[in-house]
């Protein structure tokens, strides 16, 4: 893909683990920008929310006025995906963008993280090793329209409900 | 005598414009405005001039 043709993905900036995300992104050919304020959202064609901490991610998305803007960019059709602490900004009780209640913290404290080989419904390629440090599970959440789709241990945790463009996953994913 | 954050004359707020400053940091006037109104600078200890059991290295041993 030519430099100038690669989409221009959005990675939320505020706190956590954007610079890791941006890394990928740029190595599968996307140009990336870090978003810390509403304008930065202009003209991107997909939008990433990291891990982190998501209190100090709420927190800094307050300060930013970016709530509204967030909402308003992703309600009218950029696809987004968020990833551990991305996963509980998009549920019902923060940005309410995806139709789901996260558990935070929900395989327990920092020394149950793990690492686990999961099966995704949907998403060619064989299992997603992924990383689950201080991971949400997906404790609630409205009919799965799409895939990928994926659980560990009988506890949802990639999901895409309600919308195409919204996807969601508790953990870190290597491949 | 006052150092660091949490010593200082208003602690959430200087640790709310740390944080503020440490997000925008490619951006000068945020990390300017983000440093007014704080009342007195920072103040705090120079390592060298700690003895013995105020290094934070000799302590809990």
């Amino acid at each position: 893909m030519a430099p100038d043709a690669a989409p221009l993905i959005g990675v939320l900036a505020i706190q956590g683990d954007f610079e890791a995300h941006g890394r990928v992104l740029r190595r599968l050919g996307a140009n990336v920008r870090e978003v810390r304020v509403p304008a930065d959202l202009e003209d991107v064609a997909g939008l990433v929310i990291p891990g982190g901490e998501s209190t100090t991610i709420m927190l800094g998305i307050e300060r930013e006025r970016l709530a509204g803007p967030l909402r308003a960019v992703v309600r009218s059709g950029l696809p987004v995906l968020g990833s551990c602490a991305g996963l509980i900004l998009l549920d019902r009780a923060h940005l309410g963008l995806m139709d789901m209640t996260a558990e935070r913290n929900a395989f327990g404290r920092q020394i149950r993280s793990f690492e686990a080989d999961i099966e995704l419904a949907g998403l060619p390629g064989g299992p997603l090793h992924a990383i689950f440090i201080r991971a949400p599970w997906i404790a609630a959440h409205g009919p799965d329209r799409r895939d990928p789709r994926g659980s560990f241990d009988g506890h949802p945790v990639v999901r895409s409900p309600g919308t195409d463009a919204r996807r969601c996953l508790s953990q870190r994913a290597e491949r | 005598m006052a150092r660091g954050i949490f010593k200082s004359e208003d602690p959430p707020g200087r640790a709310r414009a740390i944080v503020e400053a440490t997000t925008h940091w490619q951006d000068p006037e945020r990390v300017a405005g983000a440093s007014r109104g704080l009342g007195p600078a920072m103040i705090s200890l120079e390592s060298s001039k700690l003895e013995g059991e105020q290094l934070l290295a000799q302590r809990g041993s």
